[in-house]
C-alpha cells in the first residue's frame, strides 16, 4: 500500500517536473522563435484584476495579475504563453450551520490565505479558411493542482458570413483531502484542517482526483453588415471529489459536523444566443444575450446580458454593460440539514455549505473605457510599437441569497467590486 | 414525438440553406470588422470576468466566443 502511495507521489512529482519544464520550454520557444523569425506582430498584455467582497464577517479579496505574450513569426502561426497569479485573502465559512443549530463560530475561524500560479502555452495554425489551436495550462496552489489540455478547430463558411468552431478541454486536477480512508462513512468524515503536508506521503493527508471534460460548438452568423449573431452550446462532465475539502456541515441535531459531501460525478450542460446589432444614427453597437444552464444535480439557471458600445473619440471607446442571474438550488441542497429531512434520498446522502448550490439571483453592472493608439502605416508609436492599448473596467455585483444562512443569520458579503486595468502593446 | 422529430429535421435541413443565402460581402464589412462589434472582442478580459463570476455561481459554460465581426480571423 505504501509503496503503491510513493509510486504515485513520485508519479506525480515527476508530471509537475515535466509540466514546469514543458511551460518553461514554451515560454522560451515563444519569445526565442519570435525574435529569431522578425515577428510581424508581438502582442504583449499586462494586466491585473481586483475582487473586492465587503463584510465584517467574511471580507474577501483576490488579486489577480497576468502576463501574456503572444508572437506571429509567420501568418500561419501565433505562439502563446501566459503567467497568471490568484493572491487569495479574507473568510470563508469553515462550518455550515443552519438555523435550527446555531454555530457562533462559523465564520471567524475560517481565515484563508492563497497563492495560486497558472502557466499556460500554446499555438494557433491558420490557413485561409480554417483555424486549428492547442494549449497546454498548469497552475499550482498550496492545495491544488490542475492541468488542462484545450484544442480547437474552426472554418469559415458562406464567403465567410459563417464561423463554427467546435473546442475540447480535458482538465486532471489534484486536490489534498484529510487522510481518511474510502471505507469511512461519510458522515464521519472530517474535514482538511489545513494545507500543511499537503502532496506529501503522509498518513493525515490523501489526494483525491477531479477530472473535467468540456465541449463546446459555437456558431457565429453575420446577417447584415449591422448585425450578427452567436450560438454557443457547451457540455461538460466533471468526475471526482467536487465539494470543499475544508468545509464542514452540521448534519446532527445535536451540533454533530462532517465533511461537505457532494456526488463525485456532475454532468452540466449550457446553451447561450447573443446577438449584436450597430445603430448607425447613434454610432453605437448594442448587445443583448441569454443563456440557459441546467445539470445532473438538478440546478438550473438563466441569465440575461445586454451592453452597449461606442467610441467617444477616435481612440477611446466606452463600454456599459448589466447582467441578471438566477438559479435554482441542486436537488440535495438545504440551509439545515438537522431539521428533519427525510432518512432516505438526496438531502440524506449528500449534504453541502456552498452557497453557489443554493437558490440565488445576482445583478451586476459595469462599465469599461479603452483607449488605443495605432501608429501610421509604416510608422511606429514612440519608435517601438505598431499599437499600444490601455483599459480599465468595474463591474458591481450585488446577489441575493435566498434561502443560505450563517446559522439563520443573513450573509453581509453579497456585494462585490471587480476592477480591472490592462495594458497591452503590440510590437 | 415523431412530428417534432420531424420539424427538427426539417429546421435541421433548411437553415443551412438559409444561412447559404446570407450575403454580406467583404466590402460591406467595415463595420462588422470593428472591435465594438466582435464578440468577445478582448477574450483576456472575458476570461478574468468569467474566473471571477464562476467562482459565485453554480453555473458553467456557454461563454461569449472569439468571433463575429469580420470572419477574417
Amino acid at each position: 500500500m505504501h509503496r503503491a502511495v510513493d509510486r504515485r507521489a513520485r508519479q506525480r512529482g515527476a508530471r509537475a517536473v515535466l509540466a514546469h519544464v514543458l511551460s518553461m520550454l514554451a515560454l522560451v520557444a515563444t519569445v526565442l522563435v519570435g525574435s529569431l523569425a522578425h515577428a510581424q506582430v508581438a502582442d504583449f498584455d499586462v494586466r491585473s484584476t481586483l475582487f473586492l467582497e465587503p463584510s465584517p464577517d467574511s471580507d474577501m479579496t483576490v488579486f489577480t495579475p497576468s502576463a501574456s505574450v503572444s508572437v506571429t513569426p509567420w501568418d500561419f502561426l501565433t505562439l502563446d504563453a501566459g503567467w497568471e497569479a490568484d493572491i487569495v485573502s479574507g473568510a470563508t465559512e469553515a462550518v455550515k450551520a443552519g438555523s435550527v443549530q446555531p454555530n457562533p463560530d462559523i465564520v471567524t475561524t475560517a481565515s484563508i490565505t492563497d497563492f495560486r500560479n497558472v502557466v499556460s502555452g500554446g499555438f494557433t495554425i491558420r490557413r485561409e479558411q480554417t483555424t486549428f489551436s492547442a494549449a497546454y495550462s498548469w497552475g499550482d496552489e498550496s492545495d491544488y493542482r490542475s492541468q488542462a489540455i484545450t484544442i480547437s478547430a474552426g472554418a469559415d463558411f458562406f464567403q465567410r458570413n459563417t464561423q463554427l468552431v467546435l473546442s475540447y478541454s480535458h482538465a486532471f486536477d489534484e486536490v489534498c483531502n484529510a487522510g481518511y480512508a474510502d471505507s469511512l462513512s461519510p458522515t464521519l468524515r472530517q474535514p482538511l484542517d489545513s494545507s500543511t503536508d499537503c502532496f506529501k506521503n503522509v498518513d493525515n493527508r490523501r489526494v483525491d482526483d477531479v477530472d473535467q471534460d468540456n465541449f463546446q460548438g459555437a456558431w457565429t452568423q453575420a446577417w447584415s453588415p449591422v448585425f450578427t449573431t452567436q450560438v454557443v452550446l457547451t457540455g461538460s462532465i466533471q468526475n471526482g471529489f467536487l465539494g470543499n475539502p475544508y468545509r464542514a456541515v452540521v448534519i446532527g441535531p445535536t451540533g454533530e459536523t462532517a465533511q461537505e459531501n457532494h456526488p463525485n460525478d456532475r454532468g452540466r450542460a449550457a446553451g447561450a444566443v447573443r446577438a449584436r446589432l450597430y445603430v448607425k444614427p447613434i454610432k453605437t453597437a448594442f448587445g443583448v444575450g441569454g443563456r440557459i444552464y441546467r445539470d445532473t444535480w438538478d440546478l438550473t439557471s438563466g441569465t440575461a446580458e445586454v451592453e452597449a458600445e461606442r467610441y467617444m473619440l477616435e481612440w477611446l471607446r466606452l463600454r456599459i454593460r448589466g447582467r441578471y442571474y438566477q438559479q435554482s438550488e441542486t436537488l440535495f441542497w438545504s440551509d439545515d440539514y438537522t431539521g428533519g429531512e427525510p432518512d432516505f434520498g438526496p438531502r440524506g446522502q449528500y449534504w453541502t455549505g456552498d452557497r453557489e448550490l443554493s437558490p440565488l439571483s445576482s445583478i451586476s453592472l459595469g462599465g469599461r473605457v479603452m483607449a488605443s493608439w495605432r501608429g501610421a502605416k509604416g510608422d511606429r508609436i514612440a519608435g517601438m510599437f505598431l499599437e499600444f492599448q490601455a483599459g480599465g473596467g468595474f463591474d458591481f455585483v450585488v446577489t441575493n441569497l435566498e434561502e443560505f444562512t450563517w446559522a439563520g443569520r443573513t450573509p453581509n458579503d453579497t456585494t462585490a467590486l471587480v476592477t480591472q486595468l490592462n495594458v497591452t502593446a503590440l510590437f | 414525438m415523431a412530428s417534432r422529430l420531424r420539424v427538427l429535421l426539417l429546421v435541421g435541413a433548411t437553415l443551412p440553406m438559409a444561412v447559404g443565402c446570407v450575403t454580406v460581402r467583404p466590402e460591406e464589412r467595415a463595420i462588422l470588422a470593428d472591435p465594438v462589434m466582435q464578440f468577445d472582442g478582448d477574450p483576456r478580459e472575458a476570461a478574468a470576468t468569467q474566473h471571477v463570476i464562476e467562482n459565485r455561481e453554480g453555473s458553467y459554460g456557454g461563454r461569449t466566443v472569439r468571433g463575429g465581426g469580420c470572419g477574417c480571423n
